[in-house]
């Protein structure tokens, strides 16, 4: 039994649960390889090729490494649901994709500057800080127009990478108390069928 | 005299929320109880069993829940149930510190000395404020209270009809908290001016330009 669908995939990695997170709330079934970049390149799964890092979704002959291009390709599959790229809010579904692309690749940087030190270390936060603090703007005037999400009248795509750069931007001891309107938009995230967790995002909150 | 701080807006803590707020570096949970009465408590952001910062739990029932092992605290703040000893009667002398709070002026305020009496109720100002906004400013409590026009003893300025408070959640940042009276400008025209305020005052800016702003009026 196969899913068409293979996801190489590095539990802890930031942008591989971005993915997972993803392909969950559009229900979308597939095939984990789990690959532990820890490990030495022979340990790695075979399928996945030299110089590539999970996340690599392939399907058939389409192989995709970025997250917000994966989002895209899981978002036109048929039988999911059309509010996830819904075509009345593309471009801005799809430009707060892009922004949230960047943001998620800034948090995964920084991540692995402090997680990878032998004492934990504080990277140079300013780009993360100031991609949060424009997520918090458009959130707060998102609410005061009575809007729940980042980009369309429902939950889209645009708002599964903006998650991820919030949830775990708390490991960069980024305070939650700064951002109250995310708070309350990642609350809501939660309450979303298909939410999925990983260390460090905890289940509630 | 007792100090008592504007912490946040009252949009931002709603009925069955939790959120953690700091207080010169002391961390808080603000939370709303879920029921009809939805009483509004403050206390100490730490769970008495392991330490837990209990603004990453939950509201059910009437009681704060900590995210780590479920011990449940009533708004009496004091623990009502431990999950994994569900038949044992809680010694009540589990609890957690609980200070003062108050919601006025679209804003909550929490003494953290405890205090009964709350001053500000007779300041006279207006009975309808509405939330706008909390914003975070890089910034010291003194430059954003300068620049907004708080007096050193005052709670709150208000320019007609909006009304601004600051809080300091650690040293050097302040919290800005924006309200207006119903009749006043558009909430979405005062976010935004409450963005061009904060980025002056992190960037050096003039500030007379922003605050005349309020005065001429701020279009949505």
């Amino acid at each position: 039994m196969t899913t068409g669908l293979t996801l190489y995939d590095w539990t802890p990695d930031v942008r591989c649960y971005a993915v997972r997170l993803g392909l969950s709330l559009m229900g979308v079934a597939y095939d984990t390889r789990a690959a532990d970049m820890d490990l030495p390149t022979f340990q790695r799964p075979a399928g996945l090729r030299p110089g590539e890092r999970p996340p690599v979704l392939v399907a058939g002959n389409v192989r995709i490494t970025r997250p917000g291009t994966i989002m895209q390709f899981a978002a036109r599959q048929p039988a999911v649901a059309r509010a996830w790229l819904d075509p009345a809010h593309e471009w801005a579904i799809l430009d707060w994709l892009d922004f949230g692309t960047v943001a998620l690749d800034m948090l995964a940087a920084a991540r692995d500057l402090a997680f990878g030190a032998t004492l934990p270390v504080l990277p140079p936060m300013g780009a993360l800080v100031a991609a949060l603090r424009r997520m918090e703007d458009h959130m707060s005037a998102r609410a005061m127009a009575g809007h729940d999400w980042f980009a369309a009248p429902a939950a889209s795509i645009a708002d599964v990478l903006p998650f991820v750069v919030f949830a775990l931007s708390a490991d960069l001891e980024v305070e939650r108390d700064t951002c109250p309107a995310l708070r309350r938009w990642a609350h809501r995230m939660r309450g979303l069928p298909g939410f999925v967790v990983m260390p460090g995002v905890p289940d509630y909150a | 005299m007792e100090r008592w701080q504007p912490v946040s807006v009252l949009s931002n803590i709603r009925r069955g929320e939790v959120a953690g707020v700091r207080i010169g570096g002391h961390e808080v949970v603000l939370w709303r109880e879920d029921a009809q009465a939805a009483t509004l408590h403050a206390w100490e952001d730490r769970c008495p069993h392991r330490g837990m910062r209990l603004s990453f739990g939950f509201v059910r029932d009437d009681a704060l829940g900590c995210l780590y092992h479920g011990w449940q605290f009533g708004g009496a703040a004091r623990c009502r149930l431990i999950p994994a000893h569900p038949r044992v009667r809680v010694p009540a002398s589990i609890n957690v510190r609980a200070y003062t709070v108050r919601e006025h002026a679209g804003l909550a305020w929490v003494s953290m000395e405890g205090a009964e009496d709350f001053p500000h109720q007779q300041a006279g100002w207006p009975e309808h404020a509405q939330p706008v906004r909390t914003v975070h400013v890089h910034a010291s409590v003194g430059q954003v209270r300068h620049a907004v026009g708080i007096a050193p003893d005052g709670g709150m300025a208000w320019h007609g009809p909006v009304g601004l408070a600051v809080h300091e959640p650690v040293a050097g940042q302040a919290m800005l908290h924006v309200v207006r009276v119903a009749d006043g400008p558009s909430a979405l025209g005062l976010s935004h001016w409450a963005e061009r305020l904060r980025d002056a005052v992190e960037g050096g800016a003039q500030m007379a330009p922003v605050m005349a702003e309020l005065a001429a009026g701020i279009a949505a």
